[in-house]
């Protein structure tokens, strides 16, 4: 009865919207396939072909920013991708130099960038020359001279402590530095390579940071401080580049 | 029948067009502009070769599917010749296929052209293998242009041709972000969440047609990838040409 008293131009309609919906669930269910099974594009990769990101500058034509903004996205996601699968970070510190050239007062792309180079890609003078070169940039910045020195007294295969104690020093003079400056550049004087030092600097981060991944990482050094506390073999959290297999072994 | 005879002159009308013409020239140029880039590249002047080439594909058939696929309908409802055209036994959906399958067309034929020239340039200096994953990227290519055609015939249909254009170049933009969206759909607020996925599901899922980086190398991509990506830009476009034929169908032009 319905169907009688529908015109051929409603009819036509609802064969068309039948037809789009049908259509449609088709290409929902090809593109979940698609996003699971097919290479992702590596825009971040085609990216470490460019000299650097003073050359690239001039392309983004004014919107410099907000391209640093676009790579800082991808190399959070890029990140976040290795560190699921293979753990290498082959284009990290080239992405982090573009970014934080097009970006120079990009403080938490100079943080992230360092850590994840240092804690997790091994490449600690990498990790290093880019939060140096953020200090460079940024030389009034406590909060930097601050990571800087965290960066130095958790060095990976062994600890800095003179450099540490100076940036620490130096985040303390600094307006924004952490108020918590002073104490840890008191710290690193008197109790050079202690663990609890690193492992309060890690809780920190891990209660504040609003970084994810640092969240993340700071919750595994933390594990590393305590399981190696528990065995009093300090030297292996210290030195855990060389020993992840021992101290894993030693755990399990 | 009838698709076809609007289809053919839809490719007649856009090969015509001056806008084409001048396309397809900034195009090669672009391709030809890579040569003295090359050195700056720090010797990966090949890359950016192929990869400025296959974009400028892209890129250059994205800004013909703007300036003439999004007044393809309302040039036609402007002048009026529409109404002579749909009083004559045509559908109105036939009539939007036919439309969609012109321009379409005539993007196939750029996407070739430029192709073709990168090719050339690419044998030129030596790199000859580079064909098959070039010929590949530019057949992908053609079929994200075809998915975004229909798109601007589904809002030509609907809109003027300014808004046309601009829905379009949204989809097109928010298409390109659709994996990234599904990604980051996971690590947000569950109402938030949802409504991405929603998002990243009705848009086009472009990424499908973007093999540049591995272009960019010389290699080749699967059958399976080929084969799901022709499936998904004839589905997909399927369901908006429905869509707009739906649309259309509900217009009334006295």
């Amino acid at each position: 009865m319905t169907a009688a008293r529908l015109s051929p131009q409603a009819g036509r309609m609802l064969v068309a919207l039948g037809l789009a919906a049908l259509l449609g669930v088709g290409a929902d269910q090809l593109a979940a396939i698609a996003s699971r099974r097919l290479p992702r594009p590596h825009p971040l990769e085609e990216l470490s072909y460019y000299p650097s990101g003073q050359r690239l500058e001039p392309a983004t034509l004014g919107h410099a920013e907000t391209v640093a903004d676009l790579a800082w996205l991808r190399a959070v996601q890029y990140y976040g991708e290795h560190s699921r699968t293979d753990m290498r970070f082959a284009n990290l510190y080239h992405v982090f130099d573009i970014l934080t050239s097009l970006s120079p007062h990009f403080i938490p792309a100079y943080v992230f960038g360092s850590f994840a180079l240092a804690q997790e890609g091994n490449e600690f003078g990498h990790a290093e020359a880019l939060m140096l070169k953020g200090i460079e940039a940024n030389p009034t910045s406590g909060r930097l001279a601050f990571e800087l020195g965290f960066l130095y007294y958790v060095r990976p295969g062994g600890r800095e402590l003179r450099h540490a104690g100076e940036y620490f020093e130096r985040a303390a003079r600094l307006p924004d530095g952490p108020t918590s400056s002073r104490r840890f550049a008191a710290y690193v004087r008197q109790n050079a390579g202690d663990l609890a030092v690193a492992w309060a600097l890690w809780r920190d981060v891990a209660q504040n940071s609003d970084n994810r991944y640092l969240r993340e990482m700071a919750e595994r050094e933390m594990r590393r401080i305590r399981r190696a506390q528990r065995t009093g073999r300090a030297e292996l959290a210290r030195n855990r580049v060389t020993t992840p297999v021992v101290l894993f072994e030693r755990n399990h | 029948m009838t698709v076809a005879l609007i289809a053919r002159n839809t490719f007649r009308e856009a090969t015509r067009d001056r806008v084409l013409a001048g396309v397809v020239i900034a195009g090669v140029l672009l391709i030809l502009a890579t040569q003295p880039l090359s050195p700056l590249a720090l010797g990966e002047g090949q890359r950016l070769t192929i990869d400025l080439g296959l974009t400028g594909i892209s890129f250059f058939g994205l800004l013909i599917v703007l300036l003439v696929g999004t007044s393809l309908v309302a040039k036609e409802i402007e002048r009026r010749t529409i109404f002579n055209l749909l009083s004559r036994p045509i559908s109105r959906p036939a009539y939007l296929v036919g439309k969609w399958l012109g321009l379409s067309g005539a993007l196939w034929v750029v996407a070739g052209v430029l192709g073709l020239a990168l090719w050339l340039l690419l044998v030129a200096r030596g790199l000859a293998s580079h064909g098959p994953a070039v010929l590949e990227a530019a057949y992908l290519a053609g079929l994200e242009l075809t998915v975004v055609t229909a798109l601007a015939v589904l809002f030509s249909a609907l809109s003027t041709p300014v808004l046309s254009a601009l829905y379009t170049l949204g989809f097109y933009c928010v298409g390109q972000w659709s994996w990234d969206l599904r990604e980051f759909a996971h690590h947000f607020p569950a109402a938030l969440g949802s409504t991405l996925a929603v998002v990243a599901d009705v848009v086009p899922n472009l990424p499908i047609f973007n093999m540049r980086a591995l272009a960019a190398h010389g290699e080749v991509t699967t059958l399976f990838h080929l084969g799901l990506a022709t499936v998904y830009a004839v589905v997909y476009s399927g369901c908006v040409l429905g869509l707009a034929a739906a649309a259309f169908e509900s217009r009334d032009f006295k």
